[in-house]
Formats: C-alpha cells, structure tokens, sequence
C-alpha cells in the first residue's frame, strides 16, 4: 500500500513519541550496567560490559528477594480483598436504582477527596491501637480500603452495560441472586475487573510512604519499595547498583501488565469505562 | 458417580486454606522483635549495611558479635535517609528499635530533649568507655545540660582536594593558599577546559562549602553564635559571604554549580572533568586509585584579613554515633555487650583499614590503603579548622538551608541577596 503525503505527519508524530519513550528506558536499562563514573561522564554511551554485577550487588545487599515475596504476598492479598468487596459493592449499585443507593454511590466517589497525606497520621494511629503496627497485615485491610472508590465506580459502569434481560433470563431459570452475580455479571465484566487488577496491582506494588511507616524497614516484612531506597545513600550512592535495583523490581510489574493489558485495552476501547 | 466435592469447590477449599496459612505470616507478630517481644534479640536501627561506606565491615563486625555472643540475636533494621522519620513513628507506637545508628544532624537534634533517646552519659561512665572517646568528640556529642546524646563512633575529615595533574596542566605551579592564587588557578584551568572547583551546589556539600568560606572571617565562638541565631548581619558574617561570592563570580566554582549534587561532584573530580573538591573522608575513599595518585590534600584558601593562620579544613565528629532508645534500656545488658564489642581496639581498626573511615575513637589503626583519607588525618599545623555548622543549626532550619545555599551559587546573587536567604532559612524554620 502506497502511504500519501498526508500520512507523513502522522508517521512523525508517532515516531517522535516513540522515541520520547524509548530514549528514557534506554537510559534507564543501560546505566544499570555501569558504574556511576560512566552513568555521569558518558550518559546515552552504550555498557562497556552487560555483566550482571550490579544486579547482583543490588539483590544481595538489599535483600530484593525477600522484598519481592513480601511485596507479592501484601499485593495478591490485597487485590483479592479488593476484588472480593467491589464486585458485590458494583453489583448492588448498577441494579438499585433508588435514591439511597445514588447517594451510597456519591459516598463510594467521595473517597476520591481523601489526600494520602492527609491519611497518613490517622492510619499510622490505627495502626498502633489495633496492634497491627510493623505487621503486613494492617496493610492487606488498608491498601483496599483505598481502593474501593475507583473499583466500585469502574464496575458499576460496567455492570449497567449488562441488559437487564440477561438477568431476567436466569431468574426464570431460576438463578438465585449470588448465581447472577457469580454466573452472568463476573464473566461479563472480566474487562472491567482486568481494568480494576492492572490499576490496583500498580498502585499497591508501587505504594511507599504507608508501606515504609506502617510495615517499617524490618527485612523480614518490608516490601521492595521500601528495600530499594537503602541503596542510596546521602555520602554516595552507587547509581549502577540503583539502577539494577529498580530493573529488578519492574520485573513483576512488567509481567503483570503484560497478562492484563489486553483485557484493559479492550475495556478501553469499547468505552465502558465512563469516569 | 458424582464427586462429593466440585472442582470449584475444591478450588474454593484450597483458596480458604491457603489464606489462613498465609494470614499469619502476613501478620509477622514474630518478625519484628521490638524490645518487648524478645529479650533476647537486640534489634539495631541502623544506616550502615547495603551499600553506605563502611556497611560490609559493619556486617562482619555483628556477624562476629554473634559468633562471640551466641545468647545475643542480633536483628539490623535498614533505612537510607529515611532512618530519622521510621524511626520517629515507631517510637509513637512504642515499637522502637534498641540502638540507632546515626548522625547528629536535623531531626536527631531534637531526640534526646523529647524522650525519643536516652541520656547516655551514665552508661558511658559505668561501662568505663569514656577514655575511648576523642574528647572533642565528646564535646560535640554533649548537649547544652550536659547530656550525651549517643555513643560517638564515626568522624570525618573533610579537607580540599587538589587534582595535582590537572593544576599542572594548567600551568598553576602551586596550590592555592589564598583567595588571590584560587581565583588565578580558576582561569588557568578553564583556558584548558577543565571545571576548577566542583560542589553540589544543590546538597548538602555545598552547604557545608559555603559554611566553610563564611567562617573565613569568623571565631569559632562566632561561627557558633552565627549558626545557633542565623544572624548573618555581623561583620565577620558579612565578610565572609562577600568572600564567597567575589570567588563564585571569579569562575571559582564549576558551571552550574547550584544544580549539581554530591553525586555529581565526585563524579567530576573522579574522572578527572574538575580539578578540586572540597569532599569528607569517605568520598575521599572512593577516589579511584589513578586519580589519587596525584592528588593531594589541603584546606580552603584564605583571604586578606581572614580568622584563621592557615587554609581551612572541616573536621567533624558527629557522623554516625550509637543512641540508646527508651526500648534499648530495658534490654541493657545486651545494649552493654554491643557497644563494648563495637568500641573494641580490633573492632575500631577494622572501620578504619577496611573502610577508610574516620572514628571518633582512639585508635591507632591507620587508613594505608586509603591514601587520601590518611592523608586528610595527618594534616596538621598548616591547615585551620572551622567547625561544621549541623550542631548548631535548628532542626527545622536544616532544609531550608539547602534551598538557600542553591541561590547562594547561582551567578549574580548579591551577597544582601545570599545574606537574605540564609537568614530567611532561619525565619521559615
């Protein structure tokens, strides 16, 4: 197929942006095969060497395995809880369609207001009254906590794309209420709940700031995003080795997106997702 | 025949099942022993112990300790520069660690006045460890009661750096003494292309430069007084910060100097793109060993009618020390054996050979295969020492400070201006 003059705009505009992608992932892989000397001296230089030292330095000296597990084991916990308490939540929200359950659906949006920061002295005090304080715990009931007003106003949109003849159709074969739930709205809504997965697993695998006060730097329990930041250091930090950190920690992020993002994209697309 | 049980149910069963065996792992009730949790587990919050100078041989130090005192677990908590904040909130919960180990700098100044450290003076005398300690050491660690706020242990030097290479290239014969010879070598080395003086101008290296420069025309009873009140308005202060900006607008300092980091300047000076660093003992251990070769160390040049006799250097002795927490005291015994264990001669000389660090302790050990850092300890008469300013800056005024000094080196502020933001550092705080 032969491409017009009309396309060339559109072809560097799409190329552009590719490269502004690129160039900072470049970067970015490419300095954690170096030492801070070159990181500085020669930035967008190709590795002298692709050894895996820096990784090496960076999974050992802090800890990254254990740091993954724990990370895996908050996050996993946290999406099933999350997950556990928005469908239903949706569920009831997309087929009211009284006053009170209008109103309990402004209540679920105004969670959006809630500054983080704003949060975080009130957490850490429920925290420590409830003797969950240092524990992975308090953070598998708060992380969902946070993000039940996005997933519930996501799959309530999703759930009132489903006719309602869908529903009336199991009824007569007589479908209680949870088997409607279970049977017909879940698998119709798997993009939204995809949606829902991809976004939470990045903002609990991400989360710092409560992690690191509320879990603590206990090597046992910290996540990674609490483990990377001990490779920096105020009298010299070895860049090389952050990197590599850092590269080590996306891993999981990476294959996760990689699972979910067709089912997102999907979600997208069709335009069921209306904020 | 229909299974009892579904594959869904089964599924279901293995999910419910999985979760109440991780349930109590998440809750880690175990893993963090706090004072209270396990008496026998001393648990140690500290800096050192990723990638910080000095963390290997601490590891080798606990794990030895562990060897030597096998009734004693030791547990290590490891933040970066964070250490401060983890470990206020913890002490909120009372979930504290035993000892910390850090600097005597911005939050930390306040921990010993508001409960979150003990006084450790008595435990100095009673374990008979006072003679340990460097008596300015001491002093530096003593608050104005006369409470020791933690057990000193790292110091540091921090004297000027001088590529002698570089200086040579350039034709500059000798190294500066004088504000005249640094301004003069300053463009010879930017005739050949090389950055003269390279500071973070942006952190807290240049912070601690600029300290160094205003103290040119100040006591150090005055230098106290200056940085306690951030009263910049006397005249030794004043002269001091016309001092600095009459070099900063010479093309002292290296270009953008009010953005660069620490990181980037030992970078510039380790590979060899700037000819001179004010830089502490431990960035001074990380000169490769091509550049220290021909490096040589000295103080910062003076200027006509200055305070000092000599080119001035920092000398400090408030990097990382051991606080006690009001957990730690419980466990006292432990806390005991630790610090005996770690102001052991042996123990000391390790930081010293291996690290190339500086102590706050007597020692005899020297840093061989640290040339500059033994270098910095032997400077003697020919350099004047000006004190480090962290002491005596209010907590809250720490960060400011940094904000301020990035406006001080930028081209062109008038020293009114640098003035005015060093003392507005203090009104903000």
């Amino acid at each position: 197929m032969k491409l017009g003059k009309r396309w060339l705009p559109a072809h560097l505009l799409v190329w552009t942006y590719a490269v502004l992608l690129v160039v900072p992932l470049y970067y970015f892989l490419a300095s954690a095969f170096k030492s801070n000397d070159e990181i500085f001296a020669h930035p967008f230089a190709p590795p002298a060497s692709l050894g895996f030292g820096n990784f090496r330095t960076a999974f050992e000296s802090a800890d990254l395995g254990l740091a993954v597990v724990n990370s895996a084991l908050v996050t996993v916990f946290s999406l099933a809880l999350t997950l556990l308490l928005a469908i239903p939540a949706a569920f009831a929200l997309a087929r009211s369609t009284g006053r009170l359950a209008g109103a309990v659906e402004k209540v679920f949006s105004l969670g959006f207001l809630i500054p983080t920061f704003a949060a975080l002295f009130p957490t850490f005090l429920l925290a420590a009254a409830t003797g969950l304080f240092h524990t992975r715990i308090f953070m598998v009931l708060f992380l969902p906590a946070t993000a039940l007003p996005l997933s519930v106003v996501i799959l309530v949109q999703f759930m009132r794309t489903i006719p309602p003849e869908m529903e009336e159709a199991a009824r007569l074969d007589g479908a209680s209420t949870f088997a409607v739930l279970r049977h017909v709205y879940t698998p119709m809504c798997l993009p939204g709940i995809a949606t829902v997965l991809l976004l939470n697993f990045l903002t609990f695998w991400n989360e710092y700031l409560y992690s690191l006060v509320i879990i603590g730097p206990d090597p046992a329990q910290r996540t990674v995003q609490v483990a990377l930041p001990t490779l920096k250091s105020i009298t010299g930090t070895d860049y090389g080795v952050l990197t590599a950190g850092t590269v080590l920690t996306l891993v999981p992020v990476w294959v996760v997106y990689t699972l979910l993002q067709k089912r997102m994209q999907q979600a997208l697309v069709s335009g069921a997702v209306k904020m | 025949m229909r299974s009892s049980l579904t594959r869904r149910e089964l599924l279901a069963a293995g999910s419910g099942l999985a979760a109440a065996a991780a349930l109590p792992a998440l809750s880690g009730c175990s893993s963090l022993a706090s004072a209270d949790s396990d008496p026998d587990t001393l648990v140690v919050h500290t800096q050192l112990g990723t990638t910080a100078p000095g963390s290997p041989t601490y590891l080798a130090a606990v794990d030895r300790f562990r060897e030597e005192n096998p009734g004693v677990k030791v547990k290590n908590l490891i933040n970066g520069d964070d250490l401060a904040q983890v470990y206020e909130t913890s002490r909120l919960a009372r979930k504290e660690a035993d000892v910390v180990m850090v600097n005597l700098y911005d939050k930390t100044l306040a921990w010993t006045d508001v409960g979150a450290t003990v006084d450790v003076k008595p435990y100095l005398d009673d374990w008979g460890l006072r003679g340990r300690v460097l008596p300015t050491a001491l002093a530096d660690w003593t608050d104005d009661q006369g409470r020791v706020r933690a057990f000193p242990y790292f110091a540091t030097n921090w004297p000027v750096a001088y590529n002698r290479a570089l200086l040579d290239r350039a034709g500059v014969g000798e190294i500066p003494t004088t504000g005249d010879q640094l301004i003069a070598a300053a463009r010879r080395l930017r005739a050949k292309g090389i950055a003269p003086v390279t500071v973070g101008g942006n952190d807290w290296t240049g912070q601690k430069l600029l300290a160094q420069i205003i103290q040119t025309f100040l006591s150090q009873e005055e230098a106290r007084h200056v940085y306690s009140t951030g009263d910049f308005s006397g005249r030794g202060a004043r002269r001091g910060i016309e001092y600095f900006t009459h070099l900063r607008d010479a093309g002292v300092f290296a270009d953008k100097a009010q953005g660069l980091t620490s990181d980037s300047m030992t970078t510039q000076f380790n590979t060899e793109e700037a000819a001179v660093q004010s830089a502490m003992s431990s960035a001074l251990a990380k000169v490769p060993e091509h550049v220290a070769r021909h490096t040589e160390v000295g103080g910062w040049p003076l200027a006509d009618g200055a305070a000092h006799d000599g080119p001035t250097v920092i000398r400090a002795y408030t990097l990382i020390g051991f606080w006690i927490s009001p957990n730690g005291v419980r466990k006292i015994g432990h806390v005991e054996k630790f610090l005996r264990f770690m102001y052991r001669e042996d123990v000391v000389a390790r930081f010293v050979t291996e690290s190339g660090r500086d102590m706050a302790l007597r020692t005899d050990a020297v840093s061989t295969g640290f040339p500059l850092v033994g270098a910095a300890q032997r400077l003697g008469s020919e350099v004047s020492q000006v004190l480090l300013p962290d002491v005596y800056v209010p907590p809250a005024a720490a960060q400011p400070l940094i904000t301020a000094t990035s406006t001080s080196f930028t081209r062109g502020t008038s020293p009114a201006r640098v003035r005015a933001a060093l003392e507005s550092a203090y009104r903000s705080a």
